[in-house]
C-alpha cells in the first residue's frame, strides 16, 4: 500500500490555488447578482398584488425544488437546443461555460436568499412600523428606514449560511468544463490518480474559505447589534 | 416532446434509483445525526471534539468534493488491497450506489447533527426529571421521552434536510450511477435534445420535492396533534 505522497501535495497546492481566482469570481459575481435578484423577488412577493406575488412564488418553488446541478445542465447543455436562444443577444454569454455558471448560480441563490429576506422582513416588529406610520412616514420610507435595517440584521445569520452554500455550489462549475479549484483538482487526480492527496488538500482550502466567510459575517453581525449588547 | 418517447422506461428506472438512494441515505442520515448529536451532548471531551470536527468538515466542503473523494478514494484503497492478493487486478471500485449514499448521508448527517442537538436541548428538563422520578432507566427515557419530544421540534428543519438530500442524489450521476440525470445525458447523446431531457429531470425532481414537502407537512400535523385546540 502506498503512503501519502507529500511531494505531490506540495507540488499540487500552487496549481490548485491558480483556480481560487475563478472560484472567487463565481462566488462574488453570482452573490451580487443573486442578492439583487432576491431583493426584486422580495419586493414583488410582498407587494400585496397577487399577479406579482404568484409568479415569484412559482419561481422560488421551481428553483428551490430542483437540484442546482440540473439547473446548470439545463442552462449550459439544454438552452443551445433552442433556436431563439442561439439567435438572441444573450448568446455570447450563454455560449461560454463561465456565463452559464454565473447565470445558474445567481438564479438559484436568488430564490433562496429572497426567502431569507422575507423571513427577516416578517420578523420586524409591527409596532415599529405602526410608530413610523403614526409619525407620518410613507410606505416606502417605512420600508427603507425602519423595516430594512432591522430585517437585514435579523437575516444575517441565515444569509451567511447561504453564502457558504453558494461557495460550495461554485465547485459544480467544474462539471461544465470550468477550471476552478475543483476543476483543477479533478484534472490533477485524472493525471496522477492520487485522490487522497489532491482532494484532501482542496478540502482544506475550501474549509479555510468557509471559515473566513463565517468569521466575516460573525464580525458584521456583532457590529450591527452593538446597540443591543450595550443595553444588556 | 416526441424525443422522450423511447426513453420513458429508462427515466422510470432512473427515478426508482433516486428513490432507493433517498431511503438508504435517509436511514444513514438519521443514524449519523443521532450519533453526532449524542456525541456533541455527551460529557466526553473526545466525543465532543470528534463530532465538532465532523460537522465542521462536512458542512464546510462542497458536496461534489466529498463524493469524489469517497468514490475515488475507496477505489484506490480497494485496488491496493486487491493487488496484494492478485497483482493482475487493475481497478476495483466501490459501487457508486453505496459510495454515493454514504457520502450524501455523511453530509446531510452533519446538518442533522446540529438539528438533533438543538432539538434534544429543547426538550423540557422537567419531563426527563419526571421520568427519572418514576424510576425509568436511561435507555427507556431516551426512547420513550426524549425522542418523541425531540422529533416534533426537529421535524421542520429536518424536512429541509430531506429536500437537500433528494437534490444531492443528482450529484451521484457524476460518478456514473444510472439515475435520472445520467439517463438524460445518455438520451441527449442519441437524440440531440438536451433541453427536453434535462427539463424532464428537473420536473421529476420537482415532483419528488413536492411529495417530501407535503409529507413533512402531514407529519408535522401528526406530531403536533396533541397541541391542536380541541374542537
Amino acid at each position: 500500500m502506498r503512503f501519502i505522497d507529500v511531494a505531490l501535495i506540495i507540488d499540487s497546492i500552487p496549481r490548485i490555488l491558480m483556480g481560487i481566482g475563478l472560484t472567487f469570481q463565481l462566488l462574488f459575481l453570482s452573490l451580487t447578482l443573486g442578492t439583487a435578484l432576491a431583493i426584486i423577488l422580495l419586493l414583488l412577493r410582498i407587494s400585496g398584488r397577487w399577479y406579482l406575488a404568484a409568479p415569484t412564488m412559482v419561481y422560488i418553488y421551481i428553483f428551490r425544488g430542483t437540484p442546482i446541478l440540473v439547473q446548470i445542465f439545463i442552462i449550459y447543455y439544454g438552452l443551445p437546443q433552442l433556436e431563439f436562444i442561439r439567435e438572441s443577444i444573450f448568446w455570447p454569454i450563454l455560449r461560454e461555460p463561465f456565463g452559464c455558471a454565473i447565470i445558474a448560480l445567481s438564479l438559484n441563490t436568488g430564490a433562496y436568499v429572497s426567502e431569507i429576506f422575507r423571513g427577516g422582513v416578517l420578523g420586524v416588529d409591527r409596532g415599529l412600523k405602526e410608530a413610523g406610520a403614526a409619525l407620518g412616514l410613507s410606505v416606502t420610507q417605512r420600508f427603507i428606514y425602519i423595516t430594512s435595517p432591522i430585517a437585514i440584521r435579523l437575516c444575517l445569520p441565515a444569509y451567511s449560511n447561504d453564502v457558504v452554500s453558494l461557495m460550495k455550489s461554485t465547485a459544480l462549475a467544474s462539471t461544465i468544463t470550468l477550471l476552478d479549484m475543483m476543476g483543477i483538482a479533478r484534472t490533477i487526480v485524472a493525471e496522477t490518480y492520487a485522490p487522497y492527496e489532491i482532494f484532501l488538500s482542496v478540502m482544506v482550502i475550501y474549509l479555510i474559505i468557509t471559515w473566513v466567510i463565517q468569521r466575516t459575517f460573525g464580525w458584521i453581525e456583532k457590529r450591527m447589534s452593538q446597540h443591543i449588547r450595550s443595553e444588556a | 416532446m416526441g424525443a422522450i418517447s423511447g426513453w420513458w422506461d429508462d427515466f422510470f428506472w432512473g427515478s426508482l434509483v433516486v428513490v432507493e438512494i433517498f431511503f438508504v441515505a435517509l436511514i444513514l442520515t438519521v443514524l449519523f445525526g443521532l450519533i453526532g448529536a449524542g456525541a456533541k451532548l455527551s460529557k466526553s471531551r473526545v466525543a465532543n471534539a470528534i463530532a465538532s470536527g465532523y460537522t465542521i468538515v462536512f458542512r464546510g466542503t462542497p458536496e461534489i468534493l466529498v463524493l469524489l473523494l469517497f468514490y475515488f478514494g475507496s477505489a484506490v484503497a480497494l485496488t491496493a488491497i486487491a493487488q496484494v492478493f492478485d497483482p493482475e487486478v487493475k481497478f476495483v471500485d466501490f459501487p457508486p450506489f453505496w459510495a454515493g449514499s454514504l457520502a450524501i448521508a455523511l453530509i446531510i448527517g452533519s446538518y442533522a447533527t446540529e438539528t438533533f442537538r438543538g432539538a434534544f436541548l429543547g426538550v423540557e428538563p422537567g419531563q426527563i426529571e419526571a421520568a427519572r422520578a418514576l424510576g425509568i432507566s436511561n435507555l427507556q427515557t431516551f426512547i420513550y421521552v426524549r425522542v418523541p419530544a425531540m422529533w416534533r421540534l426537529a421535524l421542520p428543519p429536518f424536512g429541509n434536510h430531506m429536500l437537500s438530500l433528494i437534490k444531492d442524489t443528482a450529484l451521484i450521476a457524476i460518478i456514473g450511477l444510472e439515475e435520472t440525470l445520467f439517463v438524460a445525458e445518455q438520451a441527449t447523446a442519441t437524440t440531440g435534445k438536451p433541453f427536453t431531457m434535462f427539463i424532464l429531470v428537473g420536473a421529476i425532481y420537482l415532483g419528488f420535492s413536492t411529495i417530501i414537502t407535503l409529507s413533512v407537512m402531514a407529519l408535522e400535523k401528526y406530531a403536533n396533534r396533541h397541541l391542536a385546540v380541541g374542537r
